[in-house]
């Protein structure tokens, strides 16, 4: 495990100079001058020449991109050539409202897709197996923002149920620091945390939900799959002969090997979830990292684009590379595997 | 085995049932904090309205942050005291006297702990901060004043000194019939001299316009872009208090989401809903729609410095291929009437010429072979990104006029960027043409020339055309120096025939303000002139905090 989990980090470590090599280069890359590119401070600012100094602009490119990392790991990202707001700060608020969703989203979809997969696999071809499919199939192929609209337009207009903006009812007035709604909560002790709690719990339903459906659809096929496939396998059928339940053979014996397939194919469907969170982000008007990288795209704001990148692309890297551990750990075969040992 | 499965099976439910368990918490605690949220349609350039001259930073800082001397009463028809108690004027319109009030308090906030209430230094601070280049404010956060420059009243003022703590006296080069009404405008605020001195000592001056302190009835609280600005009651306000406690104004560019989060109750107060759902929203019980009248114009402006627009052919060509009644029917659904001149149809000095902007694609294919560019040519519209109460689409706008342009033969780019972007970028002149358009700010008809189109105008970005004209500037200034109506009457109906033949505009429509609100909502009134007014609005029953 040791010298897998070393080869794991060293991997993730080089992918991660590869990506901050290549956010470096597109100052480069982008029009302008590299120096605001990379530091939001424009030319005709009285501290423009100290900036390009600190940021390593008299040397060579070698010593640009050390003082780019040494900026990066001090925290400081540079500033928005658009509000001059600091990048790094926006990014880390903007971050936890995006993580906040996405891993509800993950954790509400986890369990009925897991079951309903599990479900469909106990009777193949017949009816219940049949509908579950049709409805994982169609609720893979239907995108998520005509969900949204649909959900906007039924639950929250037609029927009143629920808001549609934001992460809270504003007029709680619970300052920003982490981002993530639930733990700003926690932070600013309201005078009345139980209906901060119920707004902003009211104010995720929509979003989460919605975008719970499309890893949920996944995993129903996933585990549906890996599920079938485990069940024909020898051991469950010698369970079974020994007079083991039903029951009892799934849970110990299915289930947690039919879930090694799954979780090997659980950051395909991170990155799937990362792309919906920044569709319904712009939908919901939630104040997330998406919602501010597709407009300074838009805007051309350099500075925004490289953060963002950066920690996306970090986020998708990570969650890889952690994936891969979980699965080794728990897994010794793949150990075995990587390792091509008998 | 057994019982670790049951413990397992028990903390899912658990799990499961804990978002409805919090769902049901009852909802005893009333006293959490009540307000009122206005879902704006941009984000605010700045908390100081006298940098800049955008509608959405009108309406969230100019009269819930601050105060005026004086203000503008549309319905008596006359100039009101506010921070002045009375004024008077000398007999050649050269000198004006402010008295002020003596007890008007300033905010008190984390950031600022006012020692006194306003005094004469606080206006003399403020005023010069625009007019005098020597301030030590007047270059902070680089701007410019682009409402003051452009209607000249930054040259006009001579001198300005408080007499005493109470007492202001203004010095007029000339006499100018429209200096209190640019008085009155929401430009004209007053800020504090203390909080000034203050920054200016701890080496962070442009935090006066990002952490505003005023007199008005609301204090700020937090922004966040693209998110909300918060702001809660002034205390010790001089006016009766502010009726809600907290204003949040949350962003929303879209339209449609605004009406949306209305009907959801996500908003109380909607600015700008789309123009073909007006009717609809008529007719909901739960929503009151409210109409103004503004004096506004949507036009479509030329950059006269890029070829081919330097050409007055080419611009009465483009004015000639488009057809504003259609226009009105699938931009403003009605709602609006055609402009055939600058100046508003409620002004005293309108005086449309319809056949100088008709719709005639022939005649402009003629100018433009005269022009010889008979084959067309491609060009760029830049169309604002935000709904404004003169255009509540210029995309859509934008999309129609493609199409009638292509009938002449040009080509026609739609471009858009963020309000605040699209704006600096305007005033750079990076633009080939732009739709975009003015409401005034007040009821005297200069309001619709020299800030718009004088030279003055021009060098402080406001002039969408780029448009400089001495002889066009002789005219709006001829207008202003004296008080006697029919001869000012007379230079206006001249002003609005000259822009007839040089076109560096095309007007296009003269519409209605919509706003839409809760039914619950008031103490909400759409002022024809100026930014919105929320200090007296509110829930009409102590609501329960909505989810």
């Amino acid at each position: 495990m040791t010298r897998y989990l070393l080869r794991q980090i060293t991997l993730l470590f080089f992918t991660l100079l590869a990506l901050s090599l290549f956010t470096f280069c597109l100052s480069y890359w982008f029009a302008g001058s590299a120096v605001t590119n990379s530091s939001g401070i424009f030319p005709d600012d009285p501290s423009y020449a100290a900036i390009a100094t600190a940021r390593g602009f008299d040397g060579g490119y070698f010593g640009q991109y050390i003082a780019y990392l040494r900026h990066l790991f001090a925290g400081d990202w540079g500033r928005s050539l658009l509000d001059g707001a600091p990048v790094f700060e926006q990014l880390i608020v903007r971050f936890g409202a995006s993580l906040e969703i996405m891993l509800l989203a993950l954790l509400v979809a986890w369990f009925p897709g897991v079951a309903f997969g599990v479900l469909a696999a106990l009777k193949p071809g017949r009816s219940v197996d049949n509908t579950i499919l049709g409805m994982s199939i169609s609720g893979y192929s239907i995108p998520v923002f005509w969900f949204a609209q649909l959900a906007i337009l039924l639950v929250a207009v037609q029927w009143g149920l629920t808001p549609i903006a934001g992460q809270i009812n504003p007029l709680f007035d619970i300052p920003a620091v982490t981002g993530s709604i639930l733990i700003d909560i926690a932070l600013a002790q309201p005078a009345n945390p139980q209906a901060a709690y119920y707004s902003a719990f009211m104010h995720m339903i929509l979003p989460v939900t919605v975008l719970a459906i499309m890893p949920m659809m996944l995993l129903i096929r996933l585990t549906r799959n890996s599920m079938l496939d485990v069940l024909n396998k020898n051991y469950i059928v010698s369970s079974y002969a020994k007079g083991m339940s039903t029951r009892r053979v799934l849970w110990s014996h299915a289930l947690p090997n039919a879930m090694q397939q799954v979780i090997r194919q659980l950051s395909n469907l991170i990155s799937l979830l990362i792309a919906n969170t920044f569709i319904l982000e712009v939908i919901f008007s939630w104040p997330g990292i998406g919602n501010w990288l597709v407009r300074s795209i838009y805007e051309r704001d350099y500075p925004v684009i490289q953060g963002g990148l950066l920690i996306i692309g970090s986020l998708i890297l990570v969650t890889h590379v952690l994936l891969n551990l979980f699965h080794a750990w728990r897994y010794p075969q793949v150990r075995k595997d990587l390792y091509a040992a008998p | 085995m057994a019982t670790t499965k049951r413990s397992l099976i028990k903390t899912c439910t658990a799990a499961l049932c804990l978002p409805v368990l919090i769902a049901c918490a009852p909802q005893s605690e009333q006293e959490a904090t009540l307000g009122v949220l206005y879902c704006a349609e941009g984000n605010p350039e700045s908390f100081n309205p006298q940098l800049v001259t955008s509608g959405t930073t009108l309406d969230m800082t100019a009269a819930q942050l601050y105060d005026r001397l004086i203000e503008y009463s549309h319905k008596e028809n006359n100039y009101q005291p506010a921070l002045a108690e009375r004024w008077s004027i000398d007999e050649h319109g050269l000198r004006y006297t402010f008295y002020l009030r003596d007890d008007v308090q300033f905010h008190t906030t984390d950031w600022f702990q006012p020692s006194r209430p306003l005094n004469a230094n606080d206006v003399v601070f403020s005023f010069r901060r625009w007019f005098d280049p020597s301030h030590p404010f007047h270059s902070v956060s680089g701007r410019g004043y682009p409402f003051f420059t452009a209607s000249g009243i930054t040259e006009l003022i001579d001198s300005m000194k408080a007499l005493d703590e109470h007492t202001v006296e203004i010095r007029l080069k000339q006499q100018d019939s429209s200096f209190l009404a640019n008085l009155a405008s929401d430009f004209a605020i007053i800020l504090s001299a203390e909080y000034g001195h203050q920054l200016l000592a701890a080496g962070t001056p442009e935090l006066i316009d990002q952490r505003p302190i005023g007199t008005g009835p609301f204090q700020f609280s937090d922004f966040r872009k693209d998110v909300l600005v918060r702001y809660h009651r002034h205390p010790n306000y001089w006016r009766e208090l502010a009726a809600s406690e907290q204003i949040v104004f949350r962003i929303t560019q879209s339209d449609h989401k605004r009406m949306l989060m209305l009907l959801t109750q996500d908003c109380d107060i909607s600015p700008y809903p789309p123009a073909r759902d007006v009717e609809w929203l008529r007719q909901k019980e739960s929503i009151e729609l409210q109409a103004t009248v503004s004096p506004n114009t949507a036009f479509w402006a030329f950059n006269t410095e890029r070829p081919p627009f330097d050409d007055p052919r080419v611009r009465q060509a483009l004015a000639h291929a488009i057809d504003r009644d259609a226009l009105l029917r699938a931009v403003y659904f009605e709602h609006a009437v055609r402009a055939d001149s600058i100046l508003p149809n409620t002004s005293w000095a309108h005086h449309p010429i319809p056949d100088a902007y008709r719709f005639d694609p022939e005649r402009a294919r003629e100018l433009l072979a005269e022009a010889d560019l008979a084959d067309g040519f491609s060009m760029d519209i830049w169309a604002i990104p935000v709904q404004r109460g003169y255009n509540p689409n210029a995309r859509l706008m934008a999309e129609r006029m493609q199409s009638d342009l292509a009938r002449i033969g040009v080509r026609a780019n739609i471009v858009s960027y963020e309000w605040s972007t699209f704006r600096r970028r305007l005033a750079e002149g990076l633009h080939d043409s732009v739709l975009i358009g003015w409401s005034a700010d007040h009821a005297d008809p200069d309001n619709f020339f020299r800030p718009l189109l004088s030279c003055r105008a021009k060098e402080s970005g406001n002039n969408r055309a780029q448009w400089c004209d001495p002889l066009f500037d002789d005219l709006l200034n001829a207008a202003i120096r004296t008080e006697l109506m029919p001869t000012r009457q007379n230079f206006y109906q001249q002003a609005q025939e000259y822009l007839a033949i040089e076109v560096p505009l095309l007007p296009i429509a003269h519409s209605v303000r919509f706003q839409a609100s809760q039914a619950d909502i008031e103490g909400l009134q759409l002022a024809p002139f100026g930014g919105i007014e929320l200090r007296r609005v509110k829930h009409r029953d102590t609501q329960e905090l909505r989810p």
